[in-house]
């Protein structure tokens, strides 16, 4: 048997953090009447503080209960009631949403618009004009009025059509 | 047709109230708020140590349980659920008064002084004011506990919870809360042997204070 008294204060910890856990207390109260006596004295005490709180608790009258009970069912209501309104603006919001970018698109595809030329085949026409294979320079604007000299030309070379050579 | 069990007995199941309540059914709900408010409200009060405000953190607790109860998964009974919401609003809830008091430098200490008026009607009024300024004592230490330290304790100390129990309560190891509670006890101890210094010559006989 441990010889050496335990405190109060020691006695309080035990009762808070685990009674009967704490071996070397547990042992002592178990061989020790006066300090047993203590700690029952304490504890009943401590127990007596904490069920104050119950008691006053259960005394209450049945009238604080309902009311408590009808506060939590109509803040429950309210709280539907938000949300259902919540609910009601978000779908109206997203309606109009849709409404208004359906509507851009339609007024958008009816409406006809002088389209700019595409990048591409500016480019395209850029690229033939520089070509000198694709493009025949004698049709040209420029050498325009020299087409009958061109067409002297072409006879003097012999390179004339089938036709001409025949007819002469 | 399948007879369910709960029709033998008068108490329908939390099971079958809450799936009720969340098929439409809002009797069901108060069903359920009937079986549990004092409970919660004794938790609440136990942890905040205020009427009024217990009232609203219990109201807080029930709404906040409807508006989330589809996402209840059953894995605990619906008690501890709730009473889990209830510990974190009223943990809040000191959080918040202590932030408060920073500013307003607030202490309700003449209102516990009343606390130390006798009650001549009982059996042994020396030993009924011992325990009310004990009470006393053991309020005043406890506000030198942080939020978390006052929640353990005084589920420990009001409600006489388990350490395990706790520990499941709050979401923590049992290692943890029993760190919480052995500071908590050691400031308590502090504080009471202070007042036992300041008290010892309203009774020398009481030797177990405490």
């Amino acid at each position: 048997m441990t010889t050496k008294h335990f405190s109060e204060a020691e006695l309080l910890e035990t009762y808070y953090t685990q009674p009967g856990e704490s071996m070397p207390v547990m042992m002592h109260l178990a061989a020790c009447a006066d300090c047993a006596a203590r700690y029952d004295r304490l504890e009943q005490k401590l127990r007596g503080l904490a069920a104050c709180d119950a008691r006053e608790i259960d005394d209450k009258p049945q009238t604080f209960w309902t009311r408590q009970r009808m506060l939590i069912m109509r803040g429950i209501d309210a709280r539907k009631q938000h949300g259902e309104h919540v609910s009601r603006a978000w779908r109206v919001a997203a309606a109009a949403l849709l409404w208004f970018v359906l509507g851009g698109t339609i007024v958008y595809r009816t409406v006809d618009v002088p389209k700019p030329q595409p990048a591409a085949a500016a480019v395209q026409q850029k690229v033939q004009a520089e070509d000198p294979v694709a493009h025949d320079a004698w049709q040209s604007d420029e050498l325009h009025d020299f087409h009958g000299m061109v067409q002297w030309e072409t006879w003097s070379d012999g390179k004339s059509n089938p036709k001409t050579e025949n007819s002469l | 047709m399948p007879i369910r069990v709960s029709q033998f007995n008068e108490a329908p199941a939390d099971q079958e109230l809450i799936a009720r309540t969340l098929g439409g059914d809002g009797a069901a709900y108060g069903l359920l708020v009937d079986r549990f408010q004092r409970k919660i409200f004794r938790v609440a009060y136990a942890i905040v140590r205020d009427e009024s405000e217990a009232d609203t953190i219990t109201q807080d607790t029930f709404i906040q349980a409807y508006t989330h109860l589809a996402r209840f998964e059953g894995r605990s009974e619906f008690e501890t659920w709730l009473t889990r919401i209830a510990i974190n609003r009223s943990r809040d809830s000191l959080r918040r008064r202590k932030f408060i008091s920073l500013f307003t430098g607030g202490d309700d200490d003449d209102e516990r002084t009343m606390l130390f008026e006798p009650v001549d009607e009982r059996p042994d009024p020396e030993r009924e004011i011992m325990a009310r300024q004990l009470r006393v004592a053991i309020e005043r230490a406890e506000d030198k506990l942080s939020a978390q330290q006052k929640v353990i304790f005084r589920l420990r100390h009001y409600e006489e919870r388990p350490l395990e129990e706790i520990a499941e309560l709050l979401g923590l190891a049992a290692g943890t809360v029993r760190a919480h509670l052995f500071r908590a006890v050691h400031k308590i101890r502090k504080e009471l042997a202070e007042w036992r210094v300041q008290h010892q010559g309203i009774s020398d006989d009481d030797e177990t204070l405490q």
